[in-house]
């Protein structure tokens, strides 16, 4: 009996082992235990000259803060807009100085391990909260960022509960998903790269959180280093984001693609979905020089090797071929143009995102729910897209979103009724 | 010398005031250019909008349910843009659109649609009937409120011909009953609100029920002949807060 447990022990040691060998590297490859240990908050006043406080602005809006830390309508920064994703909705949180609810009390050193650790006061925070993006981020735009949160209006906001399934729910098992796909950033030498370039990484990968929606998502909602700004269905938002590489934005000049980011429309195409917003709460505020460097920078990302869409319906006869010719000449061509280069009233679909993608949803929601591009400085009075899903039934839309994205996507696009059914529904919150 | 100093003093007045009444005549060509080129295109910008509105929000065929826009008052039309952005009220079609919007894009769309000629004839062609006694009590709300239930006349704030008044307060006529019943629908249910004091949250929390339908229907039969304005702004007070339109003082 006794000999029998001492030969399991002898074969389970090793494996015990083993396993505590493979946790321990994988426990040090996320940082160790150094991220764990958050400084303790404030225990002096922070001093903060308008400047620093001016930059800060800028920022939080470079970094998009206010977008996700706002709720429609509510008061900027103090959290509680919903996030969707695959294992329930979290939560953003208060920035405001509030001393109960929000940043109250916090001292810089805090507010800058929080930033690039992940890990704060309450625990470890969820990757929604771009934290491998933010430890880019250098000490002094962290200070300043602080410095401009600070001198909110203190303004108390109970935090609207997260309603996770188990595991997620418990916060210490963020501990074995950052064990598995967490690494901490190491600032990228950018060996070779002008300061321009460099400037243009730092805001792509470090405030911008680019990736976050651009991206190639893996296993548990990973951003594992091979899918770098990638492109594929950004998660919880149902549209697709598409790579953002010297090959996807050949079309622009560097001086188009930083006017794009500044005013959300150019000769190619106008912003819509997601990106609206990201041009709205963020982008339409940056510098020349800076939307130029994002501009370099993206420009230069070595193109990716477009993956074979398995979702995409295999190549078959367009059987809508004809109505959805007939309808396009109906309702699209006025502004889009007959040879879908654009008019002054539509931007071309020739080599449009929506056209070439391998996901459909980004032409069938646009086609469903239409789109007006965001305000700007360089854009004030947009031109609308009509919504089309009071007109045109599921088959019609199929079939015209079939025609455009075969005419000039060459695409297999096989759509069907059903295909459309299903990206039915807006999700505003 | 001095003949000759006076004068050209005098011409270099002249000269001066022609200048300045040449800028002020070109100012003033410019800003009627530029006020045309604001007008110029934006038809076809809110092709958007048009799709359930109308190009002129008129409204559309098949599209019934729809309010339409032409004609009420810019500072209404404003004020729901602004809701739909900031979550006041809710269809998210209309937020979908006007999210990403600034004050400045929506105050023109507000005015184009302002500018447009009222649409006031009624809506519904096949309205459901009404019983003489539900034609009675709309006929009483309508008019003269339920004090039972502090609730003051339609006509009161909407008008004697039930057209709106300058500049926040939307004609009632050329709606359709499905849409009003929903407006009033969402107020006691909190989904729709208008800035505070927001009167008209009251007035649909206090309403009796079964007045809904009654009152819906009847003014969803008005018919104006187009082109009836709202009244202009302070032809009448209004008998209570409203947002910050001017009020009677409430009696004390």
């Amino acid at each position: 009996m006794s000999r029998r447990f001492g030969v399991a022990w002898f074969a389970l040691v090793p494996l015990l082992l083993a396993a505590l060998a493979v946790g321990g590297v994988l426990f040090l490859r996320q940082g160790g235990f150094a991220p764990y240990r958050v400084p303790a908050g404030a225990t002096h006043p922070l001093t903060a000259t308008p400047e620093q406080v001016g930059r800060g602005e800028y920022i939080a809006r470079l970094g998009i803060c206010a977008t996700c830390h706002t709720t429609r309508g509510g008061v900027p920064f103090t959290g509680g807009r919903a996030f969707a994703t695959g294992y329930g909705t979290i939560h953003s949180t208060n920035l405001t100085p509030d001393a109960q609810t929000g940043l109250g009390g916090w001292s810089v050193e805090e507010f800058r391990h929080t930033m690039r650790n992940g890990v704060s006061r309450h625990g470890v925070l969820y990757p929604v909260f771009p934290y491998a993006h933010f430890a880019l981020l250098r000490d002094d735009d962290l200070d300043a960022l602080f410095a401009y949160l600070q001198q909110l209006p203190a303004t108390a906001r109970a935090p609207t509960p997260n309603r996770l399934e188990f595991p997620a729910s418990w916060r210490p098992a963020l501990v074995a998903w950052r064990m598995l796909h967490y690494q901490p950033a190491t600032p990228d030498g950018g060996a070779g790269e002008s300061p321009q370039q460099r400037r243009g990484r730092y805001l792509v990968d470090g405030l911008g959180h680019c990736a976050m929606c651009h991206g190639a998502r893996r296993s548990m909602g990973s951003l594992p280093a091979a899918g770098y700004l990638a492109g594929g269905r950004i998660p919880g938002l149902g549209w697709y984001a598409p790579p953002l590489d010297a090959q996807q934005l050949r079309r622009y000049s560097t001086a188009e693609l930083a006017d794009y980011l500044r005013s959300g429309t150019s000769p190619h195409g106008t912003v819509y979905g997601p990106m609206a917003e990201v041009v709205y709460g963020s982008l339409r505020h940056l510098t020349p020089d800076d939307a130029l460097a994002m501009a370099v920078f993206l420009k230069s990302v070595p193109a990716h090797v477009a993956v074979p869409n398995s979702a995409e319906p295999a190549a078959g006869p367009n059987r809508d071929a004809d109505s959805g010719a007939d309808l396009y000449k109906r309702h699209c061509e006025d502004c889009h143009a007959r040879d879908g280069r654009g008019t002054d009233k539509g931007p071309p679909l020739v080599d449009a995102v929506a056209v070439t993608a391998p996901d459909p949803a980004n032409a069938v929601r646009m086609i469903l729910y239409g789109a007006m591009p965001p305000t700007t400085a360089g854009n004030p009075r947009p031109h609308s897209m009509p919504p089309f899903v009071q007109q045109l039934d599921s088959a019609e839309i199929a079939a015209v979103a079939n025609h455009i994205r075969m005419t000039w996507g060459d695409r297999h696009s096989n759509l069907s009724a059903g295909d459309i059914d299903a990206l039915h529904g807006i999700d505003v919150d | 010398m001095a003949h000759t100093l006076s004068m050209m003093r005098r011409r270099r007045r002249l000269a001066a005031e022609f200048c300045a009444r040449a800028w002020v005549c070109l100012a003033l060509l410019l800003m009627a250019a530029s006020a045309n080129a604001a007008a110029d295109g934006l038809d076809e910008r809110l092709a958007a909008c048009a799709a359930c509105h109308g190009t002129h929000g008129e409204g559309v065929s098949g599209a019934e349910y729809v309010p339409h826009l032409a004609g009420k008052p810019a500072g209404y039309l404003l004020e729901q843009l602004k809701n739909f952005r900031d979550g006041r009220r809710v269809n998210a079609q209309m937020t979908w659109l006007v999210q990403f919007m600034d004050d400045a894009y929506m105050e023109e769309i507000a005015a184009f649609y302002a500018a447009q000629p009222p649409r006031t004839r009624a809506a519904d062609t096949g309205a459901s009937d009404l019983t003489a006694a539900m034609r009675a009590t709309a006929e009483q709300r309508v008019t003269h409120g339920d004090a039972a239930r502090n609730v003051p006349a339609c006509s009161a704030c909407h008008g004697s011909e039930l057209s709106g008044l300058e500049p926040g307060i939307p004609a009632l006529v050329g709606l359709p009953a499905e849409y009003l019943i929903a407006q009033l629908g969402n107020w006691r249910n909190g989904i729709r609100h208008a800035t505070a004091p927001d009167c008209m949250g009251e007035i649909a929390r206090s309403l009796a029920p079964e007045d809904i339908r009654a009152i819906s229907v009847w003014l969803s039969q008005q018919s104006h002949a187009d082109a009836q304005p709202p009244a202009p702004a302070g032809a009448f007070v209004l008998p209570r807060a409203c947002g910050n339109l001017p009020h009677a003082e409430p009696a004390r």
